[in-house]
């Protein structure tokens, strides 16, 4: 086991290695560079000062030479400094990846608590109409695109019932004692969540049914039946366990989302959050955010990988790690 | 295949039920417990406490040498002010400065330094003028814009404004007083609204420290590490908070020289999704969108729902300095002919066009100069001005060996068709709409025009900049009033590979004649002249037709109804240049749309 492990995470950081360079590489591809928009905003710059500020940020160097630059810069424990913003970047991106982990997180739990006991239930009601009812919220979830659902949900709950703010991450008040502060921050909190979840219940719903079916149909349950065990302990421990498996690539695999899947939701309900960030350096060529947000985007979806394998072990004792 | 079936089915069935039963209360008490209703605001009119404004544009830090979005100028106006403005009527005012030297009232001057006639102003800054910590503005804090401006370690996209000035001399009796030296005797040194000014008591140890390392100085910043300091600002409102990507928070500022604000205090909001800000209007979470907010045709849809519901709120329009306009690459063996520019030209109508797309709320432009400009001219005999004109259109074209067949296009003697390749930004719905209408105007004269978008990115980033865009390219410059045309118009500003690409001058339009006028008018001194100077680069202009005008675009923006002494601004001076005049009355108002001539 123990061996796997440090095998794996060897393997993570050599994938996330060749990944930075990867993402580095491709991002020296596009179009223009942050002293074009400099250009951009002051037609009347030089084409001297233009290249002065280029030598000055080393952007006239060879990509390998400005890739080697940025890794070592990382390796000193300096993020850099955001062209976008003007600030380092540490500045912008903890307090944003901190607020997209809160909305990932709750949607995602959220999404579990609602989806796995719908699964389960449409799964045991295979062909019953609350099966139907069940396949039909599914397939509206998946199918509905998430900013619709964003502008309904606004448009029913902070406009003609207006319960919750319309956007924004926190109110702007001072005078909030601490509880009023987190209830405040939970408020802000539910049509965000709400709107993510509705895609990842659908799917989640699919999942669950899909393995409940292909778990209950299994001969080992009717040999728990016969040896008489209780249907709780089946469904749970054998059924349910045994399903597990796919549920766990398909969780495991929406947490890499966090980043990308988050950017929709957090642009139209103006939540500050990192897929936003994210896709606003990518667009002014905001390489140092950009390529922090990449890393931790790549490692994120490595660890995952990784923590599904170990989890795989654990729901099914038959897989082994020598 | 073996269905698995409940034995005992009905405690399970029930324990499963009570399960989901208690996770959806779970989910309903949550709901519940944090929906408050009535917190919202909603239908409650913004008071003299507060006011929250809904902006869609990232801002950065506030730091005025190093920033460069729009956004962060609209929030820099609230807290900070520069030696002359560009007032609401589109006037160069004093500001900060007690006056604006001019070589008439004797506080500007030509000089000769070691031969070289130069040109030297005497500025004063207002006496009552402080920082937010009591600390005075002098010109200690001009000095050290001045040095940071030109530091080769820090990135300053505006250099020129500084390196204009050779030298600044502080009167050492009254730190107020200093006189610039200017290396080359130019007319606009009284109007560069865009020198910023530092807090020298508490910047200049950071720039001392840190202005010899790359980016140091950016990085360390006070604007960055404590830009809550009320030292660093000296406008009717100081900062309580700033998060980036999300709000800025202003408080009255105290010390404040000017008539205080009579709004408390001021949020502004960033709503990135232009199409959220509506609900977020009504529901009360902002109270007013900037100029910086909803798209002109969004005003207008909300315009109409605002007299239909009789909505607290006034849309505001108002002509700005934004020109629309179709550049034509003049390399483009087609487009070379003038007779085909101007054929383009008579094609289309400009007034139907602004009538029935914009209601009439974007005046159709003549030129480069918009009407808000003191430089703007309608006159016949100093320009050249196309009817829209079919016939004309037709006729230029077969003058110049385009004759129509029976499928409807123009081909040459050698049968080439008359083919046109006419490219914008995708996405951006109003410029697309545009190109439509001018398809079909020019496919009435027999030209195949091909629409070919690309994303903002490549558009902007390749096609335009390298002069790649084979035909016609659609797009907008932003003009400041009475700013010589040279970036755009000068034939050393055409892009090129050698010049790294710099310049605006797109279409590569190169005439002696027009690069004479514009090196004359930027040091002609007199007003008059420069007028006349200005008006033969127009006719030079719209003679050759380098560029297609399309329309000027307007300003939008939404305040309270009961909001008073606001004014949309016409320049890219924000609205918060006057911000503490604005009143928000104790009764609303009706509601109106109103349209500013």
């Amino acid at each position: 086991m123990t061996g796997f492990i440090l095998r794996r995470l060897a393997q993570t950081v050599v994938v996330i290695a060749l990944l930075s360079f990867f993402c580095y590489f491709l991002m020296t591809l596009m179009p223009g560079d942050p002293i074009d928009e400099m250009i951009a905003a002051n037609p009347n710059m030089t084409a001297e000062d233009a290249q002065r500020l280029r030598e000055l940020h080393g952007l006239d160097q060879p990509v390998h030479k400005r890739y080697w630059n940025w890794v070592t810069m990382i390796a000193g424990g300096d993020l850099g400094y955001s062209r976008t913003y003007r600030v380092p970047v540490s500045e912008i991106l903890g307090r944003s990846l901190l607020n997209t982990s809160l909305l990932a997180g709750a949607a995602l739990v959220l999404s579990l608590l609602v989806a796995i006991p719908l699964g389960v239930w449409a799964a045991l009601r295979k062909g019953s109409r609350v099966d139907y009812f069940v396949n039909l919220f599914a397939f509206a979830g998946i199918s509905v695109p998430s900013f619709w659902i964003a502008i309904v949900l606004i448009l029913l709950f902070a406009v003609y019932i207006p319960i919750f703010p319309a956007g924004g991450t926190t109110s702007i008040d001072f005078g909030m004692t601490p509880g009023e502060a987190l209830v405040d921050r939970a408020r802000h909190l539910v049509l965000p969540v709400l709107s993510l979840s509705f895609l990842s219940i659908g799917t989640f719903v699919r999942y669950t049914r899909a393995a409940m079916i292909d778990a209950m149909s299994n001969d080992y349950i009717r040999t728990a039946r016969a040896k008489g065990l209780s249907w709780d302990r089946v469904l749970i421990v054998h059924g349910f366990r045994n399903a597990l498996i796919p549920l766990i690539t398909i969780v495991t695999l929406s947490f890499s989302t966090l980043f990308s899947g988050a950017i929709i939701t957090e642009t139209v309900f103006a939540y500050d959050g990192v897929g936003r960030l994210v896709f606003l350096s990518i667009q002014r060529n905001d390489f140092n955010v950009a390529m922090v947000a990449f890393m931790i985007s790549v490692s994120w979806v490595l660890l995952m990988n990784f923590a599904a394998d170990l989890l795989y072990g654990l729901a099914d004792p038959r897989i082994t790690y020598s | 295949m073996t269905r698995a079936r409940p034995r005992g089915g009905i405690p399970t069935r029930t324990a499963w039920r009570l399960g989901l039963a208690v996770v959806a209360l779970l989910v309903l008490a949550m709901l519940y417990g944090l929906a408050r209703p009535g917190l919202s605001g909603h239908g409650v009119a913004p008071t003299n406490g507060s006011l929250r404004i809904g902006i869609t544009q990232e801002f950065e830090s506030l730091n005025p040498l190093i920033a460069q979005m729009s956004a962060t100028f609209y929030l820099y106006s609230m807290v900070n002010r520069t030696l002359v403005g560009l007032n609401e009527n589109t006037e160069f005012t004093a500001q900060l400065a007690v006056q604006m030297p001019t070589l008439e009232n004797g506080m500007a001057r030509f000089v000769e330094v070691d031969g070289v006639r130069k040109l030297e102003a005497d500025w004063e800054i207002l006496p009552a003028a402080t920082w937010g910590d009591g600390v005075p503005v002098t010109c200690r804090d001009l000095q050290l814009s001045w040095e940071v401006a030109q530091s080769p370690y820090v990135s300053i996209a505006a250099v020129e404004l500084y390196r204009e000035v050779e030298q600044i001399r502080i009167d050492p009796e009254n730190p107020k007083r200093c006189t610039f030296l200017y290396s080359e005797p130019k007319w606009l040194f009284n109007r560069r609204f865009q020198f910023y000014l530092l807090p020298d008591h508490l910047e200049r140890a950071v720039f001392e420290k840190y202005g010899n390392q790359p980016e140091g100085y950016e990085k360390h910043t006070l604007y960055t590490t404590d830009p809550t300091n009320p030292g660093l600002y000296h406008g009717p409102y100081l900062i309580r908070e700033v998060k980036l990507g999300s709000h800025v928070v202003f408080e009255r500022n105290p010390t404040f020289y000017g008539p205080p604000a009579h709004i408390d205090r001021i949020a502004v909001v960033l709503i990135p999704n232009t199409g959220t800000l509506e609900a977020n209007l009504r529901s009360g979470s902002i109270d007013m969108v900037s100029t910086l907010g909803m798209s002109f045709d969004q005003a207008i849809a909300f315009s109409r729902r605002v007299e239909a519901e009789s909505l607290p709120f006034t849309v505001h329009f108002r002509p700005g300095m934004v020109y629309e306009h179709i550049d034509l690459d003049l390399d483009e063996p087609v487009l070379k002919d003038v007779r085909v520019r101007r054929a383009l030209v008579h094609a289309i109508d400009r007034q139907r066009l602004t009538d029935a797309l914009f209601e009439g709320e974007q005046p159709p432009a003549l030129h480069f100069v918009a009407p808000a400009d003191r430089w703007y001219t309608d006159d016949p005999e100093k320009l050249v001005i196309y009817e829209p004109s079919r016939r004309k259109a037709a006729s230029l074209l077969e003058e110049a060996g385009w004759t129509l067949r029976d499928d409807g296009f123009r081909y040459d003697a050698a049968g080439n068709r008359l083919r046109l390749r006419l490219s914008t930004t995708a996405g951006n719905k109003m410029r697309e709409v545009v190109l439509v209408y001018l398809q079909d105007q020019w496919r009435a004269i027999g030209i195949d025009t091909r629409i070919q978008n690309e994303p903002a990115r490549i558009f902007f980033g390749e096609t335009t900049r390298k002069r790649r865009y084979d035909g016609a390219a659609m797009y907008a410059w932003t003009q400041s009033p009475e700013a010589p045309p040279r970036s755009t118009l000068h034939s050393a500003d055409i892009p090129t590979e050698e010049n790294g690409w710099s310049g605006q001058n797109q279409p590569g339009w190169a005439n002696a004649r027009v690069d004479r006028l514009i090196e004359e008018l930027e040091a002609e001194f007199d007003p008059d002249r420069r007028l006349e100077l200005i008006h033969e680069i127009m006719w030079h202009y719209t003679s050759e037709v380098p560029v297609i005008p399309l329309y000027y675009r307007s300003n939008v923006s939404v305040t309270p109804a009961n909001m008073t002494g606001y004014r949309l601004s016409a320049t890219q001076v924000s609205e918060t240049d006057h911000v503490e005049r604005w009143n928000l009355e104790p009764v609303a108002q009706p509601a109106a749309r109103e349209t500013r001539p």
